[in-house]
């Protein structure tokens, strides 16, 4: 049954990509929707939601008020909220009403601005893309208007771009990242965005290099890239040995001005049948890391959108598999694949499988479970397989 | 590239003059795109002669993404570049929500950037009735908006509509109001009820269309009068009208 989920989750949609990406500058994060409970936006897909606060509210969009397009409603609710809370920025996030009754939520965002006198986005948002695409293009569109322009570039300075809990939950694996960094004699400007300021982000012009750890910083990198001439790496860093690599690119990128992507070289062969099943990005890197501990680099399967920037990250022995028959297809020679738990059932039932579970598609349900990525050591997360 | 939204009543003619006007700015040497934003797909057949073409939502419908810019834009008469956005089944779907799905696979796809058009039209179906219908006129689409009318009462009140609709987008960026198109019909004190409209709604009219049996003949033949009838005083109004509309863009033809 294709475009059809009979067994295994869905991603976080682009409106929890929006929130996550935007949670922590002190912005109004608005959902253009019905009803007026907003969990499904925070706490289902939120991990921060019950420890740090943020403004994220739903509009209460009525029946009438699709129907009548009534924009006033909302521009009048998000000023008086402004007018209260005093955010540093709104945003305006689509769902699949306002985009069926074609809400223009850009311009509806280009009204309040004018208004309001602060900084607001819209975004058109539906529901029904993964959270790739709405965190991307949130932290994309903080890159084009918020950033000082005139920016200094300094030396041994990195952004870190595509930072959110839906890659990379709360437990640590951001922290270390920036840790690895900082003990390498990095200087960190900004962490798009977790644990930075909207000034932090600001400032991402001064970055001498910028190191992109999910495909949600790609856009952003290559935003940064054309504006600031900013070089950018990709590669998540995860086992030493692959870090390794990772801060060495970020050195020769500084040096020479060029991108680089750290996995680029260590492709899976034909024949193997060990398996990757998951975000673009951070599975590359970790097949990476398994190719140079033991020689054999496994096949990625990336279950998302094929955003046109990932065209050149993924390899030719990758696949792109969003539906459920697709990714069944595509792993069904499988000896061994590494893969969020609730992708089992739908794995040759032979195969050995080895959980690496993933916020955005298994929530909380194995949140202890997630590591902490600069923490991961192939060999012992391949364990007794022999590969 | 100069990007025009044509509006009016339905029936007024809309299509009949977006085509003849592609067609005498394709003859002056422009490359000319003209999108047909109506579920009826029936903007551009006077310029590819074609029964049918595919339209845009019924390739991403039939094929999802899997087809190419070709597929959706058909060369016409003097290689004007011809769109039919398309529509749902009649009685079905939304109609508006179309027009802004054909719209946004148009861009993604690069119709702009590989065709470059000098001038792009979106023929727009009937009145602005809802946000899908305003989708032609919103920010990085049309620049300007020419509105059809002839002096029928009818179409008086759907230009007042239209030309609302631009006045209550100005703080958003959309396109600003170009003028009015009168398409007579010769109706009792026509070019006074359609001068009168101009003056309510701060426009003005920026060129007249006599009705003629020479269009008409055309249509028999489904061809545009240029084509058809290339000679006629009909096709020198169309000729006219469209360096007058490239005027009130400030370009010289």
């Amino acid at each position: 049954m294709r475009q059809a989920r009979t067994v295994i989750s869905t991603y976080s949609a682009d409106t929890f990509g929006v929130c996550s990406a935007l949670y922590e500058l002190g912005g109004m994060v608005v959902m253009h929707d019905a009803s007026g409970c907003n969990s499904t936006y925070t706490t289902h897909d939120e991990p921060r939601w019950y420890n740090s606060d943020s403004l994220v509210f739903i509009s209460g969009l009525t029946e009438m008020d699709a129907i009548m397009g009534n924009d006033d409603k909302l521009k009048d609710d998000v000023i008086s909220a402004v007018e209260e809370l005093k955010p540093k920025f709104v945003a305006i996030a689509g769902t699949p009403i306002p985009m069926m009754n074609g809400c223009d939520l850009e311009a509806v965002a280009m009204e309040i601005e004018a208004e309001a006198g602060l900084p607001c986005f819209g975004f058109q948002t539906n529901g029904m893309q993964s959270y790739l695409v709405g965190a991307s293009e949130a932290l994309c569109e903080f890159a084009r208007r918020l950033t000082d322009k005139d920016a200094k570039k300094r030396q041994r300075a990195v952004n870190v771009l595509g930072a959110t809990p839906l890659d990379f939950s709360i437990n640590g694996s951001v922290e270390s990242i920036k840790k690895l960094l900082k003990d390498s004699g990095w200087e960190i400007i900004g962490t798009w965005a977790m644990g930075s300021s909207l000034d932090d982000l600001a400032r991402a012009g001064e970055a001498a290099v910028n190191l992109v750890i999910s495909s949600v910083g790609l856009k952003t990198a290559i935003y940064l890239n054309q504006t600031f001439g900013t070089p950018y790496v990709v590669g998540t860093p995860n086992d030493k040995c692959f870090s390794e690599m990772v801060l060495r690119d970020l050195e020769l990128a500084e040096n020479d001005g060029k991108s680089r992507i750290s996995f680029s070289n260590l492709e899976a062969s034909a024949e193997t049948r060990i398996y990757i099943v998951g975000e673009g990005v951070t599975s590359r890197s970790l097949a990476a890391a398994i190719g140079i501990k033991s020689g054999i680099v496994p096949k990625v399967v990336h279950t998302l959108e094929g955003l046109p920037e990932l065209s050149g990250v993924l390899s030719k022995m990758d696949n792109q598999a969003m539906e459920e028959e697709e990714i069944q297809k595509a792993a069904s020679d499988a000896q061994i694949v590494i893969a969020d738990p609730l992708y089992r059932p739908i794995l040759p039932g032979n195969c050995r499988f080895i959980a690496l579970p993933h916020e955005a598609f298994s929530g909380r349900m194995f949140r202890k479970d997630i590591p902490d990525f600069t923490k991961i050591d192939v060999e012992k997360m391949l364990g007794q397989y022999e590969i | 590239m100069i990007k025009l939204a044509i509006y009016g009543k339905g029936g007024i003619g809309k299509s009949t003059t977006v085509s003849n006007l592609a067609a005498a700015l394709a003859e002056k040497g422009l490359k000319v795109m003209q999108i047909g934003c109506d579920p009826k797909a029936d903007s551009t057949g006077s310029l590819h002669h074609l029964d049918r073409v595919d339209t845009v939502l019924e390739l991403v419908k039939e094929r999802k993404n899997d087809f190419e810019l070709e597929d959706m834009v058909h060369e016409g008469y003097k290689g004007v570049l011809c769109v039919e956005a398309g529509g749902p089944t009649p009685g079905m779907g939304c109609a508006g929500r179309g027009i802004i799905a054909a719209l946004e696979k148009l861009a993604e796809k690069g119709a702009y950037e590989k065709y470059k058009p000098d001038v792009v039209f979106y023929d727009v179906l009937g009145d602005v009735v809802c946000g899908g219908f305003s989708m032609p006129m919103r920010g990085g689409y049309a620049d300007k908006v020419f509105i059809i009318t002839s002096g029928e009462n009818m179409a008086i009140h759907a230009a007042a509509n239209i030309a609302m609709a631009v006045e209550n987008f100005k703080g958003r960026g959309y396109a600003q109001l170009g003028g009015i198109i009168l398409n007579c019909r010769d109706v009792k004190n026509e070019a006074e009820k359609v001068e009168e409209l101009a003056e309510d709604i701060n426009s003005k009219i920026v060129g007249r269309l006599s009705r003629s049996e020479t269009v008409q003949a055309a249509e028999d033949l489904n061809m545009t009068v240029l084509e058809a009838f290339p000679d006629s005083e009909m096709a020198g109004e169309y000729r006219l009208l469209a360096t007058k509309i490239m005027a009130e863009c400030g370009v010289e033809i």
